[in-house]
């Protein structure tokens, strides 16, 4: 959370991509920012990257499960 | 670590918070405290994790521990003086929804810091757009009510008058707000001399490091429950009818449970972009949420406290409708879409943990408020009614009758107390025939409040659900009975809903409608559904459904192939 300069309003909720966390500037947390995404932490990172994958493999699956996809005939 | 005296001081500690709720209960002005016990009482360490809480509404007691460590990032311990109370609802700092009103006040002994007793309290009256809280068609949090940051409500003891004035000019009703709020002060009053007596009692360095022994402990026994379910990745996926304010549109809680050794991981990814309308949790309600659906599925006699929720992680994204971004509407949230998103987790879990679970439960506290000023008296007078719903089958029993839903644990106003208080006549109050769904073990049944209109007229709003979804079955059990709410005006032969007689978008959530008197309003909070096969369901326990009003003859005859006549 970013406050104002006289500490009396909020400019700018930030917020975890990944959990949602709000991330206090000037505290002890470090935010990691990767493509203008902010995370609370590599594990975030990590967590998003392979949810990420799966869902692309389950993906991948069912189209082969599906499969090869059909020729629109009109 | 001593297991005796960590039993004794927890024991200590949940009776301290039982004082607090009774001390608040007994106080309060509001119907809503005195009667349906809509708060809860704990106490924190100074960290702000919870160190014990009393069993009244499990919807706080997740988001606690993030509400007291919120509001420490911006009052720090330094800042804070002994005598002190802070207040806070933000809903975007850690809060759960507007109303919700934390209080905490810290606990010194010898000049030195132990922490904190808690209270966390739902009034009623908080400004905004409509009288009692409720706007099911606000679309940002201004029209929601006052929102307040953290801020000192008492100064080492003595009244932070200031704030008092600028929170008593903002709500419909200041006397009756200023009664709740004292009774909450009142609460985490003796919540701190109480705690001071016992950490006197036991030393400040048995206490703390009880207190120590007792997180692990719970963290521990939760460890121990988790590792019990079988690993894997479950998923579940749930739809609200409605955000009160896009017609026609709907919303997905969706939930991936993570369940690895004896750890859990719950990820809300998937779930709709927040909406328009007052639908959206926080990042409170979500937490809260998870941790309610697993302190479901595991031993009740584990000590609830913030060891319990060690081996928990919440993951949800933000600017959706689990995880609102400022200024989105939120009121909601913590009422209707909090229980929908323990059932999604419930629901995704059936398979891993199908004797902890249970079919869908109505998955609304009706909501229904209404305001106005009182023919006789000339006062202001603002009611927030809660209504119980059907609790879904499990697979050893039948659904709950008519309770609270999952995340409330609140009582409804008894019939004579809301007549004494409020100008309206209940002609019944009934469970409502067939809005179980069928099952081996069927769903509770909901219940239908009729009542007319006394006042010359009442504005009425309501936040609700499940007009139009049923509540899911689960093993092939049977949907639950849909809710509804319905108008008669005095004028009038037909019962109407709120779309039909004033033109709103939803017919669950609307704002300020005028209810005249000899209106009459029709309240029917849905059923829950069913577990298993209804045709696996003991002929006798179908018979005895029929003879108590619980299945209609017709239904039994229908769902459970079973024809009472001929017994």
């Amino acid at each position: 959370m970013k406050f104002s300069e006289n500490g009396l309003y909020i400019e700018d909720y930030i917020k975890c991509a990944t959990c949602g966390v709000l991330i206090y500037e000037n505290h002890d947390q470090k935010p990691l920012t990767i493509n203008n995404v902010t995370y609370c932490s590599q594990w975030c990172i990590d967590w998003k990257n392979a949810r990420d994958s799966r869902r692309a493999a389950s993906r991948q699956e069912d189209q082969f499960k599906d499969g090869p996809a059909k020729e629109d005939k009109d | 670590m001593d297991p005796v005296t960590v039993n004794i001081l927890e024991s200590t500690m949940v009776s301290i918070c039982r004082e607090m709720g009774i001390v608040l209960m007994k106080t309060a002005y509001s119907t809503i405290f005195s009667e349906a016990l809509d708060f809860t009482c704990g106490l924190a360490n100074m960290e702000g994790d919870l160190i014990a809480v009393a069993d009244y509404c499990p919807s706080q007691i997740g988001g606690l521990p993030l509400l007291v460590k919120s509001c420490l990032r911006e009052i720090p311990v330094s800042e804070l003086e002994e005598g002190d109370i802070i207040l806070h609802n933000d809903p975007y700092r850690g809060g759960l929804h507007t109303p919700e009103h934390t209080f905490f006040k810290p606990i010194y002994v010898e000049q030195e810091l132990m922490g904190f007793a808690v209270a966390i309290g739902h009034i009623q009256e908080v400004g905004g757009m409509v009288p009692g809280g409720f706007c099911g068609e606000a679309t940002e949090i201004f029209h929601e009510g006052i929102r307040i940051p953290p801020v000192k409500i008492k100064k080492r003891g003595k009244d932070n008058l200031e704030v008092w004035k600028l929170l008593l000019a903002n709500v419909r009703t200041p006397r009756t707000n200023f009664g709740d709020l004292s009774a909450l002060i009142a609460a985490v009053d003796l919540g701190e001399s109480r705690s001071v007596q016992t950490i006197e009692k036991y030393g400040k360095a048995l206490f703390a490091e009880t207190i120590k022994d007792l997180l692990d402990y719970s963290e521990r026994r939760m460890r121990a429950e988790l590792r019990a379910i079988p690993d894997g990745i479950y998923r579940f996926k749930d739809n609200i009818e409605s955000d009160g304010v896009d017609e026609g549109r709907t919303y997905v809680i969706e939930v991936e449970a993570h369940k690895t050794g004896d750890e859990i991981i719950i990820d809300y990814y998937g779930s709709s972009p927040q909406a328009k309308g007052p639908i959206n949790a926080t990042l409170g309600v979500a937490t809260s949420a998870a941790y309610n659906a697993v302190l479901h599925m595991t031993d009740p006699s584990i000590p609830r406290n913030s060891g319990c929720f060690r081996p928990i992680r919440v993951l949800a994204p933000p600017g959706t409708i689990l995880n609102v971004d400022y200024p989105g509407p939120e009121v909601g949230g913590n009422t209707e879409t909090h229980p929908r998103i323990v059932g999604t987790i419930l629901g995704a879990m059936a398979n891993a943990v199908p004797s902890r679970t249970m079919a869908a439960e109505g998955g609304t506290h009706s909501n229904f408020v209404f305001g106005g000023v009182d023919a006789e008296t000339g006062d202001y007078f603002i009611c927030y009614d809660i209504a119980g719903v059907g609790w879904g089958g499990r697979s050893f029993a039948d659904g709950n009758d008519g309770v609270d839903s999952i995340n409330g644990n609140c009582r409804p106003t008894p019939i004579e107390v809301f007549e004494t208080r409020f100008p309206w006549r209940v002609e019944f109050l009934a469970f409502d025939t067939d809005s179980g769904g069928a099952g081996k073990f069927r769903g509770g049944v909901g219940y239908t409040k009729q009542m007319i209109c006394l006042n010359d007229e009442v504005t009425c709003s309501q936040m609700t659900d499940r007009h139009l979804f049923a509540p899911w079955g689960l093993h092939e059990g049977k949907p639950g009975g849909l809710g509804a709410t319905l108008i008669l005006k005095a004028a009038s032969e037909t019962w109407q809903n709120v779309r039909e007689a004033y033109g709103k978008k939803s017919t669950s959530r609307y704002s300020n409608i005028t209810i005249r008197k000899g209106d009459r309003i029709r309240l029917a909070s849905p059923g829950g559904g069913g577990f298993g096969n209804p045709g696996d369901r003991d002929r006798s326990l179908v018979l005895n459904d029929v003879l108590q009003g619980y299945v209609s003859s017709a239904a039994a005859e229908r769902e459970y192939d079973f024809k009472a006549k001929a017994v």
